[in-house]
């Protein structure tokens, strides 16, 4: 089967699947498309691979009345699409499939079902979860005499510890330029940025749906903030945007070049492919406000569109994904840490993931895990982050301009998107 | 039908061969007739009749009136920012443009051998798409290993971070930006300065004139319509910057606010925030702006024109 970067035809009755996956992670997904294939021979699967923006090219997709039948749905924009009524509300397949439901009910972890919860109606289903935790170079810390960090999610260590081991990890060459990494970012910097905040005690907003509110006014969350700027501009154990111009962060990592990367699952595929690469995995550290090591609840779903004309072809392909079956062949592909706690607790995950050895960070993150925020108006948050944040970031403002600087517009937005 | 036209055709008809000749050339004329219909009047019609509504393209329409207009002007904060960068970047771009295309047309003028290689070379550039070229600066801009700050380096200059930092995004983007608008420029102005009688330079010269007397009086006087064209097209490209900016600096126009231009503001209101209306009231003020400002530049030129007429009579 092909990958399909192109519109939908509608010249024949194949169900078209939208989904983004980085390369490597593309020949899993097409695993499991295959495995639903050979289960249900009579409905023909068209996959449509997304461009770099997801949401900007589903949106035209179905705008233009072309929406594919099977969409997958991030944890920050569905609700954009859910609110606009290009989703179906997964109830009403539910209500007339109550085996599927009672399984789903039963082997779900209710943290990551309900964040597809939005206004009353199931938009999504959760396919994986997508948590952020940190990887790190098991031979560059043995060479620096730095004691690993722990291996589940119950056993925290400081902010103060992290960065003991990332100046320690950090190397410089005789001119003074850095050779070696302490710490890298591979996932979006104003995110991660506030994944400290979080781990300082503070949760990104609250309530989580639909907030009015989020906290860049709270003491705890900028020192959070503040901690992860610093990693750069003062404790120089992270690259600037300068300075990981001409390598990627994620190319850092993979060539030996950082000891400890911030990202999430979704970089296995490709750090695993790594030669000469022997890495672990550890708990993103804790703030001295903080009470508990935590990840994110990032997860990716699968939804339907409301207008699809195949939406029986297209429940059966969710039920598969989503369901028990399916997400027994995502653990055994090693595509995502599965949603399911059987598939994530089953012998093929792990054997999936043979060269992580901390897989409690894995299996344990969705318990210890906090909501994002699940707003319409997401993508005008993105942009006032982008924009606000970087100075921080740059080290040219402190976090604490984030309490006048952002908070007004933020909370004007999520008043009225 | 004007009545001009109304005489025209019943003349046509009168006359056998002639009107079917007529008949024919409106026929042949009709598909271009209709594309221009339906790929230019629509969409402009019907992105003024957007701009008084609120559109998501899911939900039907909504009649607004003026609100899209009256918020852009009053309560948006980030339109003041993105004018002002587009005319900080329009004024970066067409200055330079125009003075360094006028020199590179005047040195291209000359008839020295192999000019023709220099000429194709200096319009390379023109053959390249925006993408292509703005990935391709992204490598130069490059901080630690682009090679921009490798020739300072050379000149003992410490590296800049061209793209990175907000103080020189918008430097950079013009540095572009000029790059590829110079050849266009070039050609015109090439085009115009052949066509200035060779026997004005020979007075000139008999005169006593050197080179740049020469070019200073002669040619940039002469060429002067030209100069005017490739200055109001080259207004009307900066001033619909996108494509550059989205590739070099990313689709909100970063870092921070520094290169957020009214393109990237319209693409991102259209497509991010799928505001279809109110991307539609910004589209048509960028094009009241645009229009105010070619009819004014026109006007000047005419003005100038008919003085320097009355002075010579």
């Amino acid at each position: 089967m092909a990958l399909l970067p192109t519109a939908c035809s509608s010249d024949d009755d194949a169900l078209t699947f939208f989904f983004a996956a980085n390369p490597e992670e593309a020949d899993a997904r097409l695993r499991v498309v295959d495995a639903f294939q050979r289960r249900h021979p009579d409905i023909k699967v068209r996959t449509l691979l997304s461009g770099p923006d997801a949401l900007q090219h589903v949106s035209i997709y179905c705008a233009g009345g072309k929406c594919p039948d099977v969409l997958m749905a991030w944890e920050f924009t569905y609700a954009g699409l859910a609110e606009r009524g290009v989703l179906l509300d997964l109830n009403t397949m539910l209500a007339h499939d109550k085996t599927f439901a009672a399984e789903l009910a039963a082997d779900s972890v209710a943290s990551m079902y309900e964040t597809f919860t939005y206004n009353g109606g199931q938009y999504a289903f959760p396919e994986q979860w997508s948590g952020t935790f940190l990887y790190y170079n098991k031979k560059l810390f043995a060479e620096a005499g730095v004691r690993p960090p722990p291996g589940r999610w119950d056993q925290p260590w400081s902010f103060g510890e992290f960065l003991d081991a990332a100046r320690v990890l950090t190397k410089r060459d005789r001119s003074g330029r850095v050779s070696q990494w302490g710490f890298v970012d591979t996932w979006v910097p104003y995110y991660s940025a506030l994944m400290f905040g979080m781990n300082n005690g503070v949760p990104w907003s609250d309530p989580r749906m639909n907030p009015t509110h989020l906290n860049f006014d709270d003491a705890a969350f900028i020192q959070g903030i503040q901690f992860y700027a610093d990693l750069n501009n003062k404790y120089r154990v992270a690259p600037t945007a300068s300075e990981s111009q001409s390598m990627s962060q994620t190319d850092l990592f993979t060539s030996g070049h950082a000891a400890m990367a911030l990202g999430g699952h979704w970089r296995y595929q490709t750090l695993e492919r790594a030669p000469d690469l022997d890495f672990d995995i550890t708990v993103l550290p804790t703030g001295p406000k903080g009470h508990a090591a935590q990840s994110n609840i990032g997860t990716t779903g699968l939804a339907i569109a409301s207008s699809s004309p195949r939406k029986k072809q297209a429940w059966e392909f969710v039920k598969f994904a989503t369901g028990p079956v399916g997400q027994a062949v995502i653990a055994e592909t090693g595509l995502f840490v599965p949603a399911l706690r059987s598939a994530v607790g089953s012998p093929d995950f792990a054997k999936a993931h043979s060269r992580i050895g901390n897989m409690a960070v894995l299996t344990g993150g969705p318990a210890h895990a906090e909501g994002l925020p699940v707003t319409p108006a997401w993508p005008k948050i993105v942009a006032l982050m982008d924009r606000n944040i970087g100075p921080v970031l740059r080290g040219s403002q402190p976090a604490t301009s984030l309490t006048y600087g952002l908070t007004p517009k933020v909370d004007e937005v999520l008043r009225t998107p | 039908m004007t009545p001009i036209d109304a005489t025209a055709t019943a003349v046509a008809r009168r006359r056998g061969p002639s009107g079917r000749r007529a008949r024919a050339g409106r026929i042949f004329v009709a598909p271009n007739l209709t594309a221009v219909a339906v790929f230019m009047l629509f969409p402009l019609g019907f992105s003024l009749y957007m701009s008084f509504h609120d559109w998501d393209m899911f939900s039907p329409a909504k009649f607004v009136g003026l609100a899209n207009y009256r918020s852009l002007f009053a309560e948006d904060p980030l339109f003041s920012i993105a004018l002002r960068n587009t005319v900080v970047y329009t004024v970066g771009t067409v200055l330079p443009t125009v003075l360094i295309s006028l020199a590179v047309a005047g040195v291209l003028n000359r008839k020295i051998k192999g000019i023709a290689i220099f000429r194709t070379i200096i319009f390379l550039p023109l053959a390249v798409s925006s993408v292509v070229m703005a990935v391709v600066w992204q490598f130069v801009f490059n901080t630690n290993n682009g090679l921009l700050n490798i020739i300072l380096g050379w000149i003992g200059i410490d590296p800049i971070p061209w793209l990175v930092d907000p103080k020189y995004a918008m430097a950079s983007l013009c540095i572009v930006s000029v790059w590829r608008s110079v050849p266009f420029a070039t050609v015109i102005l090439l085009a115009a300065m052949q066509g200035v009688p060779e026997n004005l330079y020979e007075a000139a010269r008999l005169d006593g004139a050197g080179e740049l007397r020469q070019f200073v009086s002669i040619t940039v006087p002469l060429i002067r319509s030209a100069v005017s064209f490739v200055v109001v097209i080259s207004i009307i490209h900066a001033f619909q910057a996108f494509d550059l900016v989205y590739v070099l600096t990313g689709r909100n126009g970063g870092p921070e606010t520094a290169t957020y231009v009214l393109g990237i503001m319209l693409f991102q209101h259209a497509f991010a925030f799928l505001e279809f209306g109110y991307a539609s009231a910004l589209a048509w003020v960028m094009f009241a702006i645009l229009l105010v400002l070619t009819v004014v530049q026109l006007r000047l030129g005419r003005r100038r024109a008919a003085q320097e007429e009355r002075s010579w009579a």
